[in-house]
């Protein structure tokens, strides 16, 4: 193992699901609803959901994963971003990564021609974030080189089949053996029902609130983030968030 | 500025039984700034009112507005002169008022010498968000300048920031990227961990 990390308690939950108190597990369309309501009821922007949502995906990185617990000579963090708003996070994350002393490096094979994009990979670039022209070619060069990997492929609104290159990345991430930290959707996973053999992460950042995949998930660290649901909106849909703890952006689940 | 009041003003030490802050918001960046700290202190369980009597234009600001209203921020439409009532109703008062734009002399302009002439004499605590509102620039400060007890700069500390003699001095706005910092001379601030604030 390339990044030996102390463990962390759990916090209890109630169990996912288990009635009006148990904390909510999303389904695919709920999920869109949710966001869709935040944009255009709550005006919020993407720019700053997808700010905040990144944000809590690098603090619970640093709290399960610090800097210390690489074997690594540097900590150094592989972020893959897919074509979506999921790579958005994944950029987000990738930046604030480099702030809290990490040395991450992307890879974002396809871009969209948006300027919110572009802006975020602008903002990576003048941090002096690499981003790669080309995938490795085999696990083995991820565990040499990172201590970890950021899948940022996919979110929430995955449906249907994987398209290249991100066909031939997940297949080589699966046989990666440091530890992987999905957002939001371990990629390739059906939002909801999970994918047994498909990726498997070490760490799941559930944004706003875990979708029902999140049942499916065996890895060490659950975190919450994404702390900007408003009060309304998480009564609406019966969310029952857990309390974050103090002023924290995210919460451990398990 | 989503983390300085909960680090100087934790819950559990607020005076009033109810965590009520006021935020009085002026009509530029820095009312705008505190629009955002309003609605996490919201998520952070206080019980923010907002002062924000005139409104940026900025189809950005007027998102922050609405996203306040959408978190029942109340928003009062007047301030109160009588200072007793202020003292009364709130724990602290957050002042996003002038910031930086106020250091070349724009105070004078209304609604912000009225904001400023009550937070003169008001006895709760000010948090002023990156420069206390109505400072000018220059090394000797004003005698009717108002003396918060909180001061968080953001990016980094502004030069009349030296003559802050409040309780404490909080650096916030941890997003200023290396090559910008060595630019300007700035001195790394020592941000612990994943903290967003620390304390100077």
């Amino acid at each position: 193992e390339r990044c030996r990390c102390l463990p962390r308690r759990a916090m209890h939950v109630p169990s996912p699901g288990a009635g009006p108190t148990g904390l909510r597990f999303l389904g695919q369309e709920e999920a869109q609803a949710i966001d869709q309501e935040l944009f255009t009821e709550y005006k919020f922007s993407v720019d700053q959901l997808m700010e905040l949502a990144g944000l809590s995906c690098a603090t619970a990185i640093a709290k399960a994963y610090p800097p210390s617990s690489f074997t690594t000579s540097q900590p150094a963090v592989l972020v893959v971003c897919g074509p979506g708003n999921n790579g958005g996070d994944g950029l987000v994350c990738a930046r604030h990564l480099k702030m809290f002393g990490y040395q991450p490096t992307v890879y974002y094979p396809k871009r969209p021609s948006k300027p919110l994009f572009e802006g975020l990979t602008t903002q990576c670039k003048k941090m002096d974030i690499p981003f790669l022209p080309e995938f490795p070619a085999e696990a083995e060069f991820i565990d040499e080189l990172y201590g970890l990997v950021v899948d940022a492929i996919f979110g929430f609104s995955f449906t249907g089949a994987v398209r290249e290159p991100f066909g031939s990345i997940l297949s080589t991430l699966e046989r990666v053996t440091v530890p992987i930290a999905s957002i939001d959707i371990p990629s390739g996973w059906d939002v909801e029902k999970g994918k047994a053999d498909g990726l498997q992460p070490d760490m799941l950042i559930s944004l706003t609130a875990p979708k029902k995949a999140a049942m499916h998930f065996t890895g060490r660290y659950h975190f919450l983030g994404g702390r900007f649901v408003p009060p309304a909106l998480q009564e609406k849909y019966s969310l029952n968030l857990p309390e974050y703890p103090g002023t924290d952006c995210v919460l451990q689940l398990t | 500025s989503p983390s300085l009041s909960p680090q100087a003003f934790p819950l559990r030490s607020l005076r009033r039984r109810q965590p009520t802050l006021l935020v009085a918001c002026g009509p530029a960046q820095n009312g705008a700034v505190g629009l955002v700290c309003a609605r996490h202190l919201r998520s952070f369980d206080y019980e923010p009112t907002i002062f924000y009597p005139k409104r940026s234009p900025d189809p950005l600001h007027r998102d922050f507005t609405t996203q306040c209203e959408k978190m029942d921020i109340p928003f009062l439409s007047y301030l109160p002169t009588e200072v007793q009532l202020i003292d009364d109703a709130y724990n602290a008062v957050v002042d996003a008022v002038l910031g930086a734009e106020g250091t070349q002399g724009t105070e004078g302009t209304e609604p912000c010498a009225a904001i400023l002439a009550t937070l003169r004499h008001v006895r709760i605590p000010i948090v002023s968000l990156d420069v206390p509102s109505g400072w000018l620039a220059g090394p000797v400060g004003g005698s009717g300048d108002i003396s918060p007890d909180v001061l968080v700069s953001l990016a980094a500390p502004k030069e009349v920031a030296r003559r802050f003699r409040g309780r404490r001095h909080f650096l916030a706005g941890r997003f200023v990227p290396e090559e910008l910092r060595r630019k300007f001379g700035l001195s790394p601030p020592e941000y612990p961990g994943s903290d967003c604030v620390v304390a100077l």
